[in-house]
């Protein structure tokens, strides 16, 4: 056994068994102790910025949870063996650890923040997130070229660094966006909020998600050819989030008051995960119609070798689909749950809401037809593709043509 | 069977699948259009956008009120009736199906599985492979039969799938049934109360004509307060209310803000806008040729007329802060409370209406007195506002002796006009007003004269009203509604993401393993499917084999061999 496996087989042991079990248990803790700091906490959502104002109480919620949470994980792991290879914590586990490694970077980054002198509501140039963002944007730039490279050199390195770079660029993303949570309060603890609060944020969001839907399916069936119809799309979201920034929308803006909520926390980047999904299952379909095309045009075995099978591509399209379905069905009615909260009514035919619908039908639609008709292939992944231009209409050009409830991310 | 006949092709055509995506295409595209039209503008509007033809075919079709049309309500009836009968038609084949396990298979139609492996072992016998077959597969739910001699092992995992179809279509049925309950029997509508009074009446659209419904209880508005942040947004709008029933108080002052309304008998009552109730505001008209003033006091909303000069004030809007950017363009912004404010309309004889916003303080930037602002908008409308120094800080009564004493000196020197006649003038007008002892802003004072040279003599009214005082009151903008349909739905929308779970993340698989006893050993056949997820499933399959065959590996020769 050399060394390479050795290390690969202790990294993927240590999600299976107890210790991922238990670990799993103490993240669900964790959650819970959030989460009923919230509610029931002696600040409660009055303050979110737990992290900022480091609260002893916060922590010890937090703290209790996590603990509590390893010992009955740990509990029933040796109780019964047979439940820690329940797939949900197989499964999730390693997207928990990526959060916390996500919230430590964080705090890493936080030591490098410049002083408060160098920076005021009125001037945020300063701050270091909008450095990170940038980073991640080349990052992610990057990865977009190389794995169109990838596509004509697969034995080389190139597909290995293209993959690296998207994690760089999710890690940057995420970290950053976590970081300015932090620095709004630095701003000022009036005006600190969770970063889903305008466009340039959520976009930011948006690129994180779709990436790590991507890299999930690269990971779990092998399919990095994809990665360069994806990550294509996200870099041209990333030439928008310059454009954005360049045009003063990066700033860290208060909070309305339709937005104080702590609605705003789950609704808007569950929505993301629906759009995220809906992005990945478009690359899977455009990668589809390409692999099509070669094959008619009796392209280079070697080019067509690094293409998954057609079968394969319709499948990863459909998986992406059914991650996004079910959350984008989830986030709406999360919307509707606070819209009954905010705006006297959990539907009022605002032009964002029927939008939704309208992506809702057509990937139910797509669902129809696929599993009860039977319709596979080629005219599928064009239906990807086409409801994903539904889903960008969704959730920019509603933004830029129509005026409604909505307007918080208006350009 | 004779009697279903005639509509059974009907039945058969509502519940198909090509009628259910006709309809979602349908749905959606019809959707889309009430976003791209406006929906309940004033139909005046829509006249002039479209032109009396078009006009009139959108308005026949409900166009401007797209969502509440027969039609459109026909559409989801439609659908309601598609869902129905395609429960009706398959719920009972689907817990059939999931009832069913057949144990025993053909040959035939193992060879249709996808995934499929035939293997001999020698050295066991059919019944005690089974057996340790059957330990193996402990995670599956399992049935066994014995048929020809043969043993037959049948596996099943997620055998609740289809459930996930029963609930996601039930589930849709449940919402819109939730919805219609609440369009049928709730209300939605606004109530605007002024701070200190009550109301109880909503207005409402319906369709595109405004209508009203009475409450069975009064709101009263017992105070309302707005918090700004540094940069002029506004932060918090909080209504303390009471809630009266005749004349009796069952909720006293009780606060809600924006996303926390206050739940009364069925009706709740969410913080909406809000505006001006009716300010009590004082103006001072100022004489722009002496600066003799007096004072006049009216409303907001009210118009006040005089009888002289037959001009009149209509007071639109008073605001007590006025949050402004005074950055130049490219600059850091700089945000500045110019206080407050009262806008108006001002008409009179052979004058053009125009709208005015008048400032109550002096304007000041970077610590000089620039003298009083107003605000002019030649169209009325608040985007064309556009910033009419004065010159003079008015309430101050040396400001405008000086400007009077430059005029009589500029007119005492007959019409001369160059740099060194003014600068005379003005020393002489100095002198008069002040004497010998000049105060330290002189400076300030003569750029504040020669703006409001330029600018008072222009002026085409015969007074300047600007504000003095004022009392303020706000309005609060409340939305009241009532919908009997809300549990429904939130009921009907757990079942549809808890069935949407069930479809997609617990696949129905099925496996089977058939035993053949063959000359000194067993034939052994497994064959599995899945409804969902293929591609893991070719890999899980893979290891299932693995471990089949590890589980029937002769122990004892395998003991020896190590």
């Amino acid at each position: 056994m050399t060394a390479i496996t050795a290390s690969r087989f202790t990294l993927s042991g240590i999600n299976r068994g107890l210790p991922g079990f238990a670990r799993f248990w103490a993240y669900l803790g964790a959650i819970i102790g959030v989460s009923a700091y919230a509610m029931f906490g002696p600040d409660g959502y009055g303050e979110d910025g737990i992290f900022y104002f480091l609260t002893a109480s916060a922590f010890s919620w937090i703290g209790i949870g996590a603990v509590a949470g390893l010992a009955s994980g740990t509990a029933l792991g040796m109780a019964k063996p047979s439940v820690t290879e329940s797939k949900w914590s197989v499964n999730l586990v390693p997207f928990l650890d990526g959060a916390l490694l996500m919230l430590l970077l964080t705090t890493v980054e936080t030591f490098f923040e410049p002083s408060a002198a160098n920076f005021n509501y009125l001037d945020q140039s300063n701050l270091l997130s909008g450095s990170i963002i940038m980073t991640m944007n080349v990052t992610l730039l990057a990865s977009a070229l190389l794995y169109i490279t990838h596509l004509f050199a697969p034995a080389s390195i190139v597909g290995r660094l293209a993959t690296a770079s998207a994690w760089v660029g999710i890690y940057a993303g995420g970290s950053a966006l976590l970081l300015r949570w932090y620095e709004s309060y630095m701003l000022d603890p009036a005006i600190g909020h969770a970063p889903v609060s305008n466009l340039y944020e959520v976009f930011i969001l948006l690129f994180c998600i779709t990436t790590i839907v991507y890299l999930t399916l690269e990971r779990r069936y092998g399919a990095r050819a994809m990665g360069a119809f994806v990550m294509p799309l996200v870099s041209a979201g990333v030439f928008f989030g310059i454009w954005l920034s360049a045009h003063g929308h990066a700033e860290i803006k208060p909070l309305v008051p339709a937005l104080q909520s702590y609605w705003m926390k789950i609704h808007v980047p569950m929505n993301f995960i629906g759009y995220g999904s809906f992005a990945v299952a478009c690359g899977a379909g455009m990668a589809y119609l390409v692999r099509e095309r070669l094959e008619m045009r009796g392209a280079k075995a070697s080019l067509l070798a690094v293409f998954p099978s057609l079968d394969q591509l319709d499948q990863l399209a459909y998986k992406a689909v059914a991650i996004g379905f079910p959350a984008f069905t989830l986030a709406t009615i999360l919307g509707a749950a606070w819209a009954a909260e905010a705006w006297g009514g959990y539907w009022s035919w605002d032009p964002k809401e029927t939008w939704a619908l309208i992506v809702w039908l057509v990937y139910g639609a797509y669902l129809h037809v696929r599993v009860s008709h039977g319709w596979k292939g080629h005219a599928l992944a064009w239906w990807t593709v086409a409801g994903f231009l539904v889903t960008v209409f969704c959730f920019i050009g509603v933004n830029m043509y129509l005026s409604g409830l909505h307007s918080y991310g208006r350009l | 069977m004779n009697t279903q006949h005639w509509f059974k092709p009907y039945f058969d055509r509502l519940s198909s699948m090509s009628l259910a995506i006709a309809l979602l295409t349908v749905l959606a595209m019809a959707s889309a259009i009430g976003t791209v039209l406006k929906q309940n503008q004033e139909l005046t509007d829509y006249l002039t956008q479209f032109g009396p033809l078009w006009y009139n075919v959108f308005i026949s079709l409900g166009l401007f009120d797209m969502y509440h049309t027969p039609w459109f309500f026909g559409l989801l009836t439609f659908l309601m009736v598609s869902l129905c009968i395609c429960l009706w038609r398959n719920v009972p084949t689907f817990l059939k199906e999931m009832r069913s396990r057949k144990v025993v298979i053909t040959d035939k139609s193992l060879k249709g599985f996808h995934h499929l492996k035939h293997w001999k072992i020698k050295g066991i016998q059919a019944d005690e492979a089974s057996a340790r077959v059957g330990k193996t597969l402990s995670e599956w739910e399992q049935k066994t039969g014995e048929e020809d001699g043969r043993i037959y092992i049948r596996g099943d995992k997620g055998r609740y799938h289809k459930w996930g179809y029963i609930l996601v279509h039930g589930a849709i049925l449940i919402i819109l049934v939730g919805g219609w309950v609440g369009a049928q029997f709730g209300f939605r509508g606004t109530m605007t109360v002024v701070e200190n009074s009550t109301d109880n009446t909503i207005r409402f659209l319906k369709g595109t004509r405004s209508d009203q419904l009475k409450m069975p209880f009064d709101v009263r508005c017992d105070n309302f307060f707005i918090d700004f942040y540094p940069t002029g947004m506004p932060k918090e709008f909080r209504s303390t209310l009471s809630i009266l029933e005749n004349g009796k108080v069952m909720v006293d002052h009780k606060d809600i803000i924006v996303n926390e309304p206050l739940f009364y008998k069925g009706v709740r009552i969410y913080q909406a806008s809000f505006g001006d109730g009716g300010s009590e505001v004082s103006l001072r008209l100022y004489d722009p040729t002496s600066g003799k003033s007096r004072v006049i006091k009216t409303e907001v909303y009210k118009t006040w007329k005089d009888p002289d000069t037959g001009i009149s004030l209509e007071i639109t809007n008073f605001r007590p802060f006025n949050i402004e950017n005074m950055a130049e363009a490219g600059e850091a912004k700089k945000f500045k409370d110019l206080g407050p404010a009262v806008e108006y309309i001002v008409r009179g004889p052979n004058l053009k209406a125009v709208k005015i916003k008048s400032f109550m303080n002096s304007f000041e930037l970077d610590g000089q007195n620039r003298g009083q602002m107003i605000m002019v908008s030649m169209t009325g409308d608040d985007r064309d506002f556009q910033p009419f120094p004065l010159g003079l800080d008015v309430s101050k009564p040396t400001d405008w002796k000086l400007y009077t004493s430059f005029i009589e000196a500029l007119n005492r020197r007959g019409g001369a006009t160059d740099r060194d006649a003014n600068f005379a003038a003005f020393k002489e007008a100095m002198t008069s007003v002040y004497g010998e002892n000049r105060p330290e802003d002189f400076q300030q004072m003569g750029m504040r004269v020669l703006q409001a040279m330029s600018s008072l003599p222009n002026l085409p009214w015969p007074y300047i009203p600007v504000l003095e005082d004022y009392k303020q009151v706000y309005y609060t903008g409340l939305e009241l509604t009532q919908d009997p349909g809300m549990n429904t739905v939130w009921v009907g929308s757990a079942l549809l993401v808890i069935g949407l779970c069930i479809m997609f993340y617990v696949p129905h698989r099925k496996l089977w393993v058939v035993f053949k006893p063959v000359d000194q050993g067993v034939e052994i056949t497994l064959g599995a499917m899945t409804n969902r997820n293929k591609l893991g499933f070719e890999s899980e399959f893979n290891a299932l084999l693995t471990r089949l065959d590890d589980s029937l590996a002769p122990q004892t020769n395998n003991r020896s061999a190590a």
